[in-house]
């Protein structure tokens, strides 16, 4: 058993996922080596946060069939919401101090935002997308495409009218001093950032393995109508995976509010990048979002550091187009499934 | 009587497949539609389990006008269609599949029960329970598919063309379990294009043709009919 466990293993390293994920892990060790650990790091913090992006995405394409260009939108929804409770919060502590809200203060933001980004998410199916699937089922990724198009200009112009364009950001959410990590100082933010990050990809893969709702979610994902077939009720499926999806994105905008303060098109990066993750990988899968995640974060990473900052979107699209004209699927796009499923 | 469909009428956009069709089931039956290639069969079976909503017409299932409900919804009232390409989700294991098959039931105790039930029947699926759906043979998956249906504990058991795309060794071994659940009291509809096997198992057919029920009868007396021989069996 353990033979053949470690032979999979071989096989697989000799795949284009294998030997991209193998690639990539060497080059930031060897980029630790030559430029300092900072960059592993670096990596490490942007990668945890675009990978709960890029799995919002990929959970919408996966089951909805949406390729959601409003994806970033609600990035900005999330750190608009964050920003909102969060300064408040401060205030009533500069005035009243208390140890315990202080520590709880940025995840009850957090949390808020994600609730705000899922409720936003759910209204938007309700009201555009389960529309235009009453309608028509004809040409629908085309359709429903330039509908995300749409909706993301909207909600850009709607927090412009309503917040305007000013920055409204923070300056720390838990501050201190920063943690030396391998040398290189940390800021307790960041950490923290990335611990939530990652819990929140734990969360969504026990409950996306083990709970019942979870698995009709993968269910619709792999068989719409076998799904039906078996009772689950599909829109309500839906709804959920929206909510989920732009939730996760949510987070994302909260978690990094005091990197990225909120501004009307703040989402537009988060979204460009998580786009050349899930491409990257194969569209709809979200474990291994997780992965591409780190991987552009690694080589966004990589460019700032020996080509030039003004040249962070240009080097992974490049990169992208690369893989795409010698596997048009995607990196682990042929064994692509479903929405969890390796 | 638990099934009774009156004068259903459906079909795919403005395509028109059923016209007037009407027939029913009685409790413990075992009926089959039988029928040449796009008369209707495979839509007649979908506008039952919901997965087509007819444009006029009533099916009655158990007391009550089940048409135009959505399919999770038929679903939950006993009704479990098996279709043709079996719609199984190929990612997940065998077990994972069967619970699936078990989703409107909210009791662990009452799911596992219905999974000793389906593995007693199939012991074949006992023994790969964590093997990928999607990896099985054709035979395997349709015992997948059939057990799958069976996880819900249906009224009715749905089943459209068991032997397509099958080994006629392994359409024999479907025919038998189907009939070992016949024995233990399910009822079945049966739609199939080996007329010659749907004929010998079914104790009643109805026999479809251009989205009409043409004919109908005891099946040992459609399978001696001049017109059914000479049309399906060429004799």
């Amino acid at each position: 058993m353990a033979e053949s466990k470690t032979g999979a293993v071989f096989v697989w390293m000799k795949s284009a996922g294998g030997i991209t994920v193998t690639l990539s892990i060497l080059i930031a060790i060897i980029a630790g080596i030559d430029s300092g650990p900072y960059i592993i790091v670096n990596t490490i913090v942007t990668g945890g946060m675009l990978a709960l992006v890029a799995m919002g995405l990929a959970l919408i394409f996966g089951v909805m069939n949406i390729p959601m260009f409003a994806h970033g939108e609600f990035f900005m929804i999330g750190s608009l919401a964050a920003y909102y409770i969060f300064t408040p919060l401060t205030e009533y502590l500069n005035t009243s101090p208390n140890s315990l809200l202080a520590a709880i203060a940025p995840l009850i933001a957090i949390l808020g935002a994600m609730i705000v980004g899922a409720v936003a998410g759910l209204l938007c199916e309700l009201l555009i997308f389960s529309q235009l699937r009453k309608r028509s089922s004809e040409n629908w990724v085309m359709n429903s495409f330039l509908l995300t198009v749409g909706l993301s200009v909207v909600l850009i112009n709607a927090h412009q009218l309503l917040f305007g364009t000013e920055f409204k950001g923070i300056v720390r959410y838990w501050g201190g001093r920063p943690l030396e990590i391998m040398g290189v100082f940390v800021s307790r933010d960041r950490i923290l950032a990335f611990v939530l990050a990652m819990i929140v990809v734990g969360v969504f893969w026990l409950f996306m393995k083990y709970t019942n709702t979870g698995r009709a979610i993968r269910a619709v994902s792999q068989d719409q109508s076998g799904a039906l077939m078996v009772g689950i009720n599909i829109n309500g499926i839906l709804l959920l995976t929206m909510a989920l999806g732009c939730g996760l994105s949510a987070i994302a905008g909260a978690g990094l509010l005091f990197l990225y303060p909120s501004y009307p098109t703040v989402g537009l990066e988060p979204l460009y990048l998580a786009w050349f993750v899930v491409i990257l990988v194969g569209l709809g899968n979200t474990a291994f979002a997780l992965v591409g995640g780190f991987i552009v974060a690694l080589i966004k990473a990589l460019t700032v550091e020996y080509i030039g900052a003004g040249w962070d979107f240009v080097i992974p699209s490049l990169l992208i187009t690369i893989v795409l004209v010698f596997k048009p699927s995607g990196l682990f796009g042929s064994e692509v499934r479903g929405v969890l499923d390796l | 009587m638990l099934l009774e469909v009156k004068n259903i009428n459906a079909g795919y956009g403005f395509l028109q497949i059923l016209r007037d069709v009407s027939f029913d089931i009685d409790l413990g039956e075992y009926a089959c539609i039988i029928g040449p290639n796009g008369a209707g069969k495979s839509t007649t079976m979908k506008t039952i389990a919901g997965l087509v909503s007819p444009m006029s017409g009533e099916i009655i299932f158990n007391g009550e006008n089940i048409s135009g409900l959505p399919g999770n919804q038929v679903a939950r009232k006993g009704i479990a269609y098996i279709s043709e390409d079996m719609n199984l989700f190929t990612n997940m294991t065998v077990q994972e599949n069967l619970y699936m098959g078990a989703y409107v039931i909210k009791e662990k105790a009452l799911k596992d029960d219905r999974l000793d039930f389906v593995y007693n029947l199939f012991t074949q699926l006992k023994s790969r329970r964590n093997q990928l759906a999607g990896t099985m043979s054709g035979g395997e998956r349709k015992m997948l598919a059939i057990g799958r249906g069976l996880m819900a504990n249906p009224k009715l058991l749905l089943v459209d063309e068991p032997s397509f795309g099958l080994a006629p060794q392994l359409t024999e071994n479907v025919f038998d379990n189907l009939d070992i659940l016949k024995k233990a009291g399910v009822t079945i509809l049966l739609v199939e294009q080996n007329v010659t096997k749907a004929l010998q198992v079914t104790q009643r057919g109805y026999v479809m043709e251009n989205g009409k029920i043409f004919m109908k009868g005891l099946s040992s007396d459609l399978a001696d009919d001049p017109h059914v021989r000479k049309v399906f069996l060429g004799v």
